[in-house]
């Protein structure tokens, strides 16, 4: 069967995966966008997560989306120390910081998952996960589906967060004027702890989908930060919808890769791609 | 000074263990690189995450280069010659970043050459390592000590080169540059050269030292070649013994070397403690061991000392 079909099947899985790398870049997203930072362990970080969902599968026999009841409240204290401990002290010191901080977190999420779990690729495999759906004659994993609602859900519930809570209000003020909203008597030490435990709620959340999508191996965070890195360029900083578009663009661009190159070479064009756009368009296609 | 590297250098001949020349060697290769991630990070504000890629293509370089037959020294130079080239290559669109932009852009790079690496098959060669890797050719009669004397002129060679450049007009510029770069610009000072400067010695400096590892390891393959841990490695050397001074990575390397044989019994642990090591600097001492040791008045007049001969 040669025809449109054939190339159908990529672009709507690359639409759907596009979901799921706007989870994963959610979070880098909005550390990036309120704090200047770039968290280099958050694709350790959410492989993190799939890890405890997988232990909590294993040992417990919870279902992964459930177990998003113990995940999401760990990653929310995580982040919130990590930011009050470790990089909100870091901002005081130096430019580069931050960022061999987080290089340091990041090797310690490896090496500990490593340790943990050994270096073999695991997977979040339940009984819906292995399932497929049809559209038309085409036939496509159940669990791309759930990764696209969840990207959307997520990016609703962000939006609304920020736009329409107090503490959402201010973590957009902070953002934009670090200064000026300390004057209005805004915490801002404060609001960079809980922006970096929302972008680690999201970051649980997309660990879970991931895991029930694709094996996961302790040093899959590179790859992670890379895609969540080129969504975010793609996309523009600061912006969830332009976060979400970015991580369909990226999500066509691998499975399009895919199918003309081999999948091999998926993941080397998502990088030439992240490089050609940061050469020529660093704020990013729907950037100001 | 001078007395220190001839007794290095006579190391080979007056029969110390074979252990020693592993430790001498890992350290002058590290110490070599480091020195130019320090003079990337450090003196130029170039967060540079891509240094794999660097010591990768020229490790390759030299491997091919035996495969069609030009001896290994040559490979050794050319490689270091095709990392600056590389380098070149990749500040078009690196070199439009600053900041934490430029560390992804480049964190990238090594990525990329990887699959690439894994894809191209150069030379129909013996099959080595993780499928994709590369035999050295005609290196049998390579001595240990051979390969201890060229990481010894690497290693040492990098802390003059360091020195030059920091006394030159490019390391002043350098110096302007990161006090306020908008000043130094209207001074004359033309920015983007230095920086694309200090990229392309750093390049070829570290493909250099690259070149010399797999020269001892006698094989190369992608994964391991541009894997993070490099960074990790060089990051942790200079971090540790203090970024932005001369002799921090001399002596973030010593620690680095002596940790590393230390835990490799441990292999796992040992990278979980370098990560924790690094936060705990980063925290606890941002100059690193150079800055504690700088509140000592020995120390000062050490280093006093020491540059003087």
């Amino acid at each position: 069967m040669i025809g449109s079909g054939d190339i159908l099947t990529p672009l709507v899985m690359g639409f759907l995966l596009g979901g799921l790398y706007a989870l994963i870049a959610f979070g880098l997203s909005m550390v990036f966008g309120v704090m200047k930072l770039i968290n280099l362990a958050h694709g350790d970080l959410v492989v993190l997560v799939s890890y405890f969902a997988y232990a909590a599968m294993t040992l417990l026999g919870m279902d992964p989306i459930v177990s998003l009841v113990i995940c999401i409240p760990v990653m929310f204290a995580l982040g919130f120390v990590i930011q009050k401990y470790l990089m909100g002290r870091a901002f005081g010191i130096s430019v580069e910081a931050p960022l061999i901080i987080a290089f340091g977190i990041s090797l310690i999420i490896q090496n500990a998952t490593q340790i943990m779990w050994t270096p073999l690729s695991r997977g979040l495999n339940t009984s819906y996960s292995l399932m497929s759906f049809n559209i038309g004659q085409l036939q496509f994993p159940l669990s791309y589906l759930l990764d696209f609602i969840a990207g959307i859900i997520v990016m609703v519930a962000l939006r609304e967060f920020l736009t329409r809570t107090y503490l959402g209000k201010a973590i957009t003020v902070a953002s934009q004027d670090r200064k000026a909203a300390q004057l209005m008597g805004i915490n801002t030490n404060r609001i960079y702890g809980y922006t970096f435990a929302i972008a680690m709620v999201s970051a649980a959340i997309a660990g879970i989908f991931l895991g029930m999508t694709f094996p996961f191996t302790p040093t899959s965070g590179v790859s992670l930060l890379t895609i969540a890195f080129g969504t975010v360029i793609i996309g523009g900083l600061g912006s969830m919808l332009g976060t979400f578009l970015g991580g369909m663009i990226l999500g066509m661009v691998q499975t399009m890769g895919a199918y003309f190159l081999g999948s091999a070479a998926q993941m080397l064009i998502v990088y030439i791609i992240v490089l050609v756009i940061l050469a020529i368009r660093p704020q990013g296609l729907f950037g100001r | 000074m001078i007395v220190a590297i001839v007794v290095l250098a006579l190391f080979p001949f007056i029969g110390v263990p074979r252990g020693w020349l592993l430790y001498g060697f890992l350290f002058f290769v590290y110490l070599a690189m480091a020195n130019m991630w320090n003079l990337l990070a450090g003196y130029s504000g170039l967060i540079s995450l891509c240094q794999p890629a660097f010591l990768g293509l020229a490790g390759y370089t030299m491997t091919i280069g035996t495969w069609v037959g030009l001896p290994w020294w040559v490979g050794l130079i050319g490689g270091a010659g095709i990392a600056a080239l590389f380098a070149l290559l990749i500040s078009i669109p690196v070199f439009r970043l600053s900041g934490i932009y430029f560390a992804i852009g480049t964190l990238v790079v090594p990525e990329a050459l990887r699959i690439i690496f894994y894809l191209w098959k150069p030379v129909g060669g013996e099959m080595h390592g993780a499928g994709a890797g590369y035999m050295i050719k005609g290196i049998g009669n390579v001595s240990m000590a051979e390969i201890y004397w060229c990481a010894l002129i690497i290693g040492i060679g990098s802390i003059f080169l360091m020195r030059l450049i920091l006394r030159s007009t490019l390391g002043l510029g350098l110096a302007a540059v990161r006090d306020n770069e908008r000043a130094a610009a209207s001074s004359g000072v033309e920015v983007f050269r230095l920086k694309l400067y200090t990229f392309v010695i750093s390049a070829a400096v570290t493909g250099l030292a690259g070149g010399v590892f797999y020269l001892k390891q006698g094989y190369i393959e992608p994964s391991a070649t541009f894997n993070v841990r490099w960074t990790m490695t060089l990051l942790l050397a200079t971090v540790i013994g203090g970024i932005r001074t001369e002799e921090g990575p001399f002596l973030g390397t010593i620690v680095v070397v002596v940790l590393y044989f230390l835990l490799a019994k441990y292999a796992g642990y040992s990278f979980l403690n370098q990560g924790a090591i690094l936060v705990a600097i980063m925290l606890l001492s941002p100059q690193g061991i150079v800055g504690v040791l700088r509140h000592s008045r020995f120390y000062r007049s050490l280093t006093q000392w020491i540059s003087s001969r």
